[in-house]
């Protein structure tokens, strides 16, 4: 392929450099133009809907613990398996004994809170936590629920109301979400709206089942 | 008596000079920043004012790392004879009518002279350090610095022809104090080479050659630290200051301007620096680097032989007119 | 009595690194001598009131030549020039001619004497600066000799570029 990188100049361009004066004058007009800096710890960077942050599990409004229930989905899905979790059953009902998340080995893709049934385990919008040594990036459940009141107290959220529209599993449609998942979005959220998978769901037949 | 007043003027001289330097850098930086729509230093002090004074104590306490199979006496030796060279020079700048250290007849060319020098600091750190690098800097910086002296010298030949002289304060006195007699207009030709080949004596972007960041990682300076990188810095915005003085001097005459500023006779020279300066700061911030061989090819095929014609053409002109 | 001190001290620097230059094992360091002396040399001038004499010095030897001294070092293979055998094979025997050269200038020195005084004395020179009776005597009463220099440097630049050249063949390609 023939780029011609070098257009035809005549004799005046060339000798009056008309390019770079071009050049000049553009970056002269830009010295005078606003800024486009975040001057970050004085100023707050909004963060967009379905950033995926610090690790939470939800905390139950009733029993005070978490709404997981060792289903085990998130621990298979994760790329990474930096998951881990601990059960036991008691009386053909699973109890979590220990809940467990290496965030230094988590690649944040967010395949954990989309395939849990409940919405018990999220990514918050927090991503202010760094630290000296590895030990606090060792999430146990506790300090996954200290995560999720700490996010809760830092953006003002209501743990009832607040739903995130990008726990949703990608392109399925809303009636074939587990119930954890049809909890109320915000309004202005529409399926159209979220553009990771829409792809996907362009590809399905048009009654929305498979 | 004499001495210790020329001492007093010596050590003011060169403190006005270094704080320019240290704010030189400030102001690089944050022009810079502004025409690539960032702010530059922000944190050190209102808007970053404080900014070069840290970064003068930060390079001062480093350590001075010296390679194990470095040249010792020379690769100490390299940055200082940069930074002196650059000092050097200064002595013999006239700021205004009578401000000048040494008022020598061979100003000019001393200063040719100063700045041809201060390439032996550039070639001998890129030799002394022992690395690869620092080699190709050096070696690049010498071949450029030898060319572009030769176009340097010969457009500077044009207004020594015009003024008479090579003493600094007589070629001001010879442009007078009209605008018209600014050298600028009739040597319009040598001030376009002088402009390019400025640049390129300063190792300035678009002929940084010597120290592509993108290349040979910082050129001749890659192993230096400390104090002893920051006076290759030093050395860099002092000549680039001395070369604005020059360019000042000969070309737009120098302390004159449209009308006198009482109490502050290096008025117009000094507001004449800045510009030039910020001219230097503006190219950076716009022209990429140029290609090894383009540099040579400009130097050689286009800035010189302009150079000697404009000496045939005011030889000419003025054997005619006068 | 300064002026004998200062030409003292330049002498003996100059003696100096003229031997320096030549004992010294690296050529690098060599070459930096030579510019020591070169600068010992400008300083001479200057204390002669040849100002322009020192600054050309400064740039044309010291700026120009000894740089390019210093590329070809350091684009030539050194480790294989130290090897190179001895030219005069036994040491006394170069110690003795050496000897021999020193006898015969030292002999040769009392036969200097100061030639007869020239159209330019010190103070016509002072009174209108040394460059321009440099210029004055050069363009006019030495014209003819300048122009054939001229010519020589000419004739060597143009040798130089048929040296550098290389031959194209027919398809514009170089050999």
């Amino acid at each position: 392929m023939f780029v011609k990188y070098k257009p035809k100049r005549n004799l005046l361009e060339t000798i009056l450099h008309t390019e770079i004066l071009q050049g000049m004058a553009l970056t002269l007009r830009r010295l005078f133009s606003r800024p486009i800096t975040r001057q970050y710890p004085d100023e707050e960077i909004p963060v967009a809907l379905g950033f995926r942050g610090q690790h939470a599990l939800v905390r139950d409004p009733e029993t005070g613990g978490s709404l997981c229930v060792a289903c085990m989905r998130c621990a298979t899905v994760c790329p990474s398996r930096c998951i881990h979790i601990r059960y036991h059953e008691d009386d053909g009902k699973r109890v979590v004994d220990s809940y467990d998340i290496e965030a230094l080995r988590c690649v944040y893709c967010g395949y954990c809170e989309e395939v849990c049934p409940v919405n018990a385990l999220v990514l918050t919008e927090i991503f202010e936590y760094a630290a000296y040594s590895r030990q606090p990036f060792h999430f146990d459940r506790d300090g996954l629920l200290a995560n999720w009141d700490r996010f809760c107290r830092e953006r003002n959220i209501s743990p009832q109301e607040y739903v995130n529209p990008f726990w949703r599993p990608r392109g399925l449609p809303e009636n074939r979400l587990p119930a954890g998942k049809r909890l109320q979005v915000p309004e202005d959220w529409t399926m159209e709206g979220q553009v990771v998978g829409s792809r996907y769901r362009e590809a399905l037949p048009n009654d929305g089942t498979r | 008596m004499h001495v210790l007043v020329l001492l007093i003027q010596i050590l003011v001289l060169f403190a006005v000079v270094m704080l320019h330097v240290a704010y030189a850098t400030y102001f690089e930086r944050k022009i810079i920043g502004h025409m690539q729509v960032r702010m530059g230093p922000m944190r050190v002090g209102w808007h970053g004012l404080l900014q070069p004074i840290a970064d003068g104590i930060k390079s001062f306490f480093k350590e001075d790392v010296v390679p194990e199979q470095a040249d010792r006496p020379i690769f100490l030796a390299a940055p200082v004879i940069c930074l002196v060279a650059m000092l050097t020079s200064l002595a013999v700048l006239p700021f205004a009518p009578g401000w000048v250290l040494a008022d020598i007849n061979i100003g000019l060319i001393f200063i040719l002279a100063m700045s041809s020098l201060s390439s032996y600091g550039v070639i001998l750190a890129g030799w002394a350090s022992n690395s690869k690098y620092t080699f190709l800097g050096g070696l690049r910086s010498m071949a450029q610095v030898i060319s572009y002296e030769i176009a340097m010298g010969l457009s500077l030949v044009g207004v020594m022809m015009l003024s008479g002289t090579l003493n600094l304060s007589e070629i001001v006195q010879a442009q007078g104090t009209s605008f018209t007699g600014m050298y600028v207009f009739p040597q319009i030709i040598a001030f376009f080479v002088f402009c390019v080949a400025m640049l390129a004596e300063t190792n300035r972007v678009p002929f940084d050659l010597p120290e592509a960041e993108t290349e040979l990682v910082s050129g001749y300076a890659t192993e230096y630290s400390g104090m002893r990188y920051a006076m290759f810095f030093m050395a860099e915005y002092i000549g680039m200051m001395v070369m604005s003085a020059i360019g000042t001097i000969c070309f737009l005459g120098g302390w004159n301007g449209p009308f006198t500023v009482p109490g502050v006779p290096f008025f117009w020279f000094v507001l004449k620096i800045y510009v030039f300066l910020f001219v230097f700061i503006w190219i950076r911030a716009t022209l990429p680097r140029y290609r090894y061989d383009q540099l040579m090819e400009l130097g050689w095929k286009l800035l010189i032989p302009l150079a000697l014609a404009n000496i045939a053409l005011t030889g000419i002109v003025k054997a005619v007119i006068g | 009595m300064l002026m004998l001190l200062f030409f003292c001290y330049c002498a003996v620097v100059i003696t100096g690194t003229g031997l320096l230059a030549v004992t010294l094992k690296n050529p690098v360091h060599s070459v930096l001598m030579v510019l020591i002396l070169f600068f010992h040399v400008a300083m001479l001038y200057l204390s002669l009131g040849a100002e322009f004499l020192a600054a050309v010095q400064i740039i044309v030897y010291a700026g120009a030549i000894l740089v390019l001294y210093l590329f070809v070092l350091f684009l030539v293979s050194l480790r294989d020039e130290v090897k190179m055998p001895r030219f005069v094979s036994s040491a006394w025997l170069g110690r003795l001619i050496a000897g021999g050269m020193v006898a015969c200038l030292l002999y040769i020195l009392p036969v200097f004497t100061t030639g007869a005084k020239g159209d330019w004395p010190a103070q016509r020179v002072q009174a209108i600066t040394p460059t321009r009776a440099l210029a004055t005597e050069m363009y006019s009463a030495s014209v003819l000799p300048f122009e054939i220099a001229g010519l020589i440097l000419l004739v060597a630049v143009i040798g130089g570029l048929l040296l550098a050249r290389r031959e194209k063949d027919v398809h514009g390609d170089v050999k």
